[in-house]
């Protein structure tokens, strides 16, 4: 590889991260509060579509993610009424939502664009460049040079590490995740924490959606989510559940989508699907502790009520 | 007369259709340590957690100085000054111990007063000393009671109530905590011990309230109260189990009688357990004969766990060797978790200790009718309130979870029966029935091994008797059998941590 293809190949695992990083920032709170929100990838096409309609209407790629976000959380609160407020089971009501995201979006796609659908064309977000620190060689641009929402995504992490390491409201919400009843003794409002991270789980993924739509493809097309919902529930662990690591592994993640790309584009008779495995192989390796100690927050996916 | 801080009148609570309280009356003075007794399923923690708003009423009134008030929340009860140190722990053991005491203290300290600061504050005026950085899930239970009752402390409240905080400390720590709960008393609080124990509760309080079937039947000065009027208030014309109530010498009829060599049926040799927080049980050596009954006294944690379940053939020893019995009969400590699945009816859990005799099997199949007519005799020889054996394990009361268990591990004629905390929970009637079937089984020849934090269950049941502290396994000597010798011995050794038993090894190895 030539340091321009480096370059080039850098630049794709980090756009092809961002949206993994997005959403998978959002779970890690959800998750750490106890809600495992499989219907993530609901929230993700969600996003996707309400972004593209969104740009649409206003004709702008800023207003676009923020209707994106707004469909993300619409469709994380289908998911936070059954699921938390009715305390279903959380992997059946997911599951409904994640099929449900995708069959909706595509009606609505279809109802509105027609079945043959032409290609749309929407305002894109324009990648920013920040100065200075796009200028470091070689990883300067790959990071520097993209959409807004990549920066959203690095300003997030430390910052949601912060709140959940170093805050009352983070000490609050990890103990909802690892033992509700004692949340409650202790005066937490369990039900009310669990909501809000779940939206705000929604909100993340929405925006991650949006940033498919308007930073990437500059199109939508149906389920072009393809599976990033359970990707980013992936990298959750292998981030272990800190927001900081979450980033990390999400850009692996994108690189390791990105080498796939390259590999074909160099003409390397490869099998690039070994390599799209690695992460997950990964994955399984912090799963059963091979890769530092990954827990889960012990309360994870149980529905909780309160015995008053 | 000290001001009235608390008064809780003609409190009502049910739970489907078992009646927890029905007229539950209370009234807490500042100033006073209050006593509340009752047996087990008076009604003791329900009106706790009422008061400390974990529970709604379904009926009658609360009063915090005079005013009526609504507890929908345990913040609501903060905000009107009442603590509560509840009797199952409400830690968060993933937690480090300063996370959880700051644990929803927001808001709750003075401003400017960091946690880390009013902690240690704390911990110097009361001498409940808890190491602050490791995690909840690492420490013993005697320091998770200490904990518990910092965090209720660092809210300074004005009535504190703590339910039934006894069960896991060293009569010496007792002792230091009932010198701390007058102390606060002496701060013009209000502080409530509740307690299932006489002793306890009469040691320290200035009142007494005594609960029975949901009910205030007696409020007195604990100075004008004798005991058998006490004992008479908690369990009315009922049996009494003087075990159950910390009551007096043990009852005669349990001879610490010299076990027959001949007739061994358990020898450990050196039994190790290791987990990977280090040693649960070290150098354990224990023989029990045919015939008598072993007690192994201890504060939670220590090791009793993996000692019954080593015993019972659940778990295998890391090293040393291990002889048993073939038939073995266990009761285990969580009748709801271990000892019946509450999904299934009367005669599927019985078969779960049955099913592998081959009376009843027949080819590969399960001979149902067999096992059904074994349930039936359980259900009506241990008198079981079920309307019938298709009822749900789940669907019974506590003490008659232990009916059928004690039962089924009894129809199999094993020749050990490993009983850990059989009467944790039990109303006194129950706890009577699960005492007597113990010693008839002695008599019968089993071998018994009674694992239990109850200093009084094991005085009174045992021949020999162990002390259990860090995973070691001391035995009491004649002239130790009593509250104070045994206590002694379960000092030694506790807050052992993973460290502390790798440094160990590391010498014993070297």
């Amino acid at each position: 590889m030539s340091q321009a293809e480096l370059v080039l190949f850098l630049e794709a695992s980090v756009r092809l991260g961002i949206p993994l990083a997005l959403a998978a920032l959002g779970e890690t709170i959800s998750e750490r509060s106890g809600v495992i929100n499989i219907g993530l990838e609901g929230s993700i096409i969600g996003g996707a579509l309400g972004g593209a309609l969104g740009a649409l209407a206003f004709e702008s790629a800023g207003l676009g993610v923020v209707t994106g976000a707004a469909a993300g959380v619409l469709a994380a609160s289908v998911f936070a009424v059954f699921a938390v407020w009715l305390g279903a089971d959380q992997i059946i009501t997911g599951t409904a939502v994640t099929i449900g995201g995708l069959g909706m979006t595509g009606a609505i796609y279809q109802a509105r664009f027609g079945v043959t659908g032409t290609e749309l064309s929407l305002p894109t977000l324009a990648a920013v460049r920040v100065p200075l620190l796009a200028d470091i060689p070689i990883v300067g641009s790959a990071l520097f040079d993209q959409a807004p929402t990549a920066y959203l995504a690095y300003l997030l992490a430390p910052t949601l590490w912060y709140f959940l390491f170093h805050t009352p409201y983070g000490l609050e919400l990890r103990a909802v995740g690892e033992a509700p009843d004692a949340a409650e003794a202790a005066g937490v409002r369990v039900l009310l924490v669990r909501l809000a991270t779940t939206l705000f789980g929604g909100l993340l993924a929405g925006i991650a959606g949006a940033h498919l739509a308007l930073a990437h493809a500059g199109t939508f097309a149906e389920n072009m989510s393809a599976g990033k919902g359970f990707i980013a529930i992936a990298v959750v662990v292998l981030g272990r559940w800190n927001p900081v690591l979450v980033l990390l592994a999400a850009l692996f993640f994108g690189a390791a989508s990105a080498l796939q790309f390259f590999l074909q584009a160099l003409g390397l008779d490869l099998a690039y699907q070994i390599f799209l495995a690695l992460p997950y192989l990964l994955t399984l390796a912090a799963l059963a502790g091979w890769v530092g100690r990954a827990r889960a927050p012990a309360a994870l996916a149980l529905p909780w009520e309160s015995k008053r | 007369m000290n001001p009235t801080l608390v008064r809780l009148r003609g409190v009502e609570r049910r739970f489907g259709s078992v009646v927890a309280l029905a007229g539950a009356e209370l009234e807490l003075r500042a100033g006073e340590v209050h006593g509340v007794l009752g047996a087990n399923g008076a009604g003791k923690s329900t009106l706790f957690n009422v008061l400390g708003g974990l529970l709604r009423p379904d009926g009658g009134t609360i009063e915090v100085d005079g005013r009526p008030v609504v507890l929908t929340s345990p913040r609501d009860a903060w905000a009107h000054g009442i603590g509560l140190v509840h009797q199952h722990f409400t830690l968060v053991p993933t937690l480090t111990v300063s996370e959880n005491l700051a644990l929803g203290l927001r808001g709750a300290l003075e401003p400017g007063l960091s946690v880390q600061r009013a902690v240690r504050e704390l911990i110097e005026r009361t001498g409940l000393d808890v190491p602050l950085q490791p995690r909840v899930e690492e420490l013993g239970v005697g320091d998770r009671q200490r904990i518990e009752i910092l965090k209720a402390l660092l809210r300074d409240p004005r009535i504190l109530v703590l339910d039934e905080p006894t069960a896991v400390l060293t009569p010496d720590e007792i002792e230091r905590l009932f010198d701390l709960l007058r102390e606060l008393a002496g701060e013009g609080r209000a502080v409530t011990l509740v307690a299932h124990k006489l002793d306890d509760v009469l040691a320290v309080a200035d009142r007494v309230t005594v609960l029975r079937a949901g009910r205030t039947v007696l409020t007195a000065a604990s100075g004008e109260a004798d005991q058998s009027e006490l004992v008479r208030a908690m369990v009315g014309d009922g049996v009494v189990d003087t075990i159950a109530l910390g009551l007096g010498p043990p009852p005669s009829g349990a001879p610490p009688s010299a076990p027959h060599a001949e007739r061994w049926v358990v020898r450990l040799r050196g039994v190790d357990v290791e987990d990977e927080r280090g040693w649960r049980l070290h150098k354990v050596d224990l023989d029990v004969a045919g015939g008598e009954v072993v007690g192994v006294a201890g504060v939670e944690g220590n090791g009793q766990r993996e000692l019954a379940r080593v015993l019972a053939g659940r778990l295998e020893a890391t090293r040393g060797t291990v002889e048993l019995p073939e038939q073995i009969g266990f009761i285990p400590q969580n009748r709801s978790t271990e000892g019946l699945i509450g999904e299934f009816d009367l005669v599927e859990n019985v078969a779960l200790a049955l099913y592998r005799k081959p009376e009843f099997h027949s080819g590969p199949w399960l001979r149902w009718d067999g096992m059904k007519r074994v349930a039936e005799e359980i259900r009506s020889r241990y008198e079981v309130a079920a309307p019938s054996v298709a009822t749900l394990g789940g669907a019974l009361s506590g003490g008659n979870q232990q009916r059928v268990i004690v039962g089924r591990e009894l129809e199999m004629s094993a020749d050990l029966l490993v009983a850990e905390n059989p009467t944790r929970g039990l109303d006194v009637s129950a706890a009577a029935f699960v005492h007597d079937e113990l010693r008839r089984l002695a008599s019968e020849g089993v071998a018994i091994v009674l694992l239990s934090t109850d200093l009084d269950e094991v005085l009174a049941l045992s021949g020999r008797i162990f002390a259990i502290a860090a995973g070691t396994l001391r035995p009491v000597s004649s002239r130790a059998r009593d509250r104070a010798g045994i206590g002694a011995l379960m000092l030694r050794g506790e807050r052992r941590t993973a460290v502390d038993s790798a440094l160990e090894r590391g010498v014993d190895d070297g």
